[in-house]
């Protein structure tokens, strides 16, 4: 399963948010700011906790964060 | 460098393992060409070795950490952490079981301890490099 398959909205999210920094939204969900910049950058899935966390940061749905893409199996 | 502190700490791991750990094995090897076949003759400069080894490891993270502001880790630090750790075990594993066949086949014990330590190295620094190849890559 690729990582790429969760992609999510939080650069958009982050500016629509007073452009809110990555190191603010990384201490609002407890995670460095490194895990933050690999969420944006689909490198890294993260866990249903986290997403819970960052969704609720910006007091939105957890779909309207992060978005599953079925990619088909080789 | 734009990486966590985790990612430091590793990168610190790495260099201060392969520079200390590798020169022991250098002149391990040397000692054991000249035919050294006492276990006791390489304790004082494994001794050497681990103390040098502990004394770069803090002094980089000292450096590290006045220089950028230590974090916690995290899920993903814990989980490149555990998949490194799954994808370099191996190469223990397979160090002692080529130890104990040598223990079987009457090999010097001066071999076998080097060869359980040379796998413990190799191992470790597996980890570190599959650390950094998740952390920069991704996961």
């Amino acid at each position: 399963m690729g990582t790429k398959a969760v992609r999510n909205q939080i650069r958009r999210l982050r500016f629509e948010s007073g452009e809110m920094t990555q190191q603010a939204l990384a201490e609002q969900v407890g995670v460095t700011r490194q895990t933050i910049v690999a969420i944006e950058g689909a490198k890294y899935a993260p866990s249903l906790e986290l997403a819970f966390r960052i969704a609720a940061a910006f007091r939105k749905p957890l779909e309207e964060v992060f978005q599953f893409h079925q990619q088909e199996e080789k | 460098m734009n990486a966590s502190f985790e990612e430091k700490s590793v990168w610190i791991q790495l260099i201060s393992m392969v520079g200390v750990l590798g020169s022991y094995f250098v002149v391990a090897a040397h000692m054991l060409s000249r035919g050294v076949m006492v276990v006791a003759a390489f304790v004082p400069l494994f001794f050497v070795a681990v103390v040098l080894l502990v004394v770069v490891l803090v002094a980089g993270h000292t450096v590290v950490a006045i220089a950028s502001k230590p974090e916690g880790r995290d899920e993903r630090d814990r989980l490149i952490g555990w998949r490194a750790e799954r994808n370099s075990s191996w190469i223990l594993s397979v160090g002692v079981l080529t130890a104990i066949t040598g223990m079987v086949l009457a090999i010097p014990n001066v071999w076998i301890a080097h060869l359980l330590m040379f796998s413990m190295l190799l191992s470790e620094v597996a980890r570190y490099v599959f650390q950094l190849v998740y952390y920069r890559r991704g996961m």
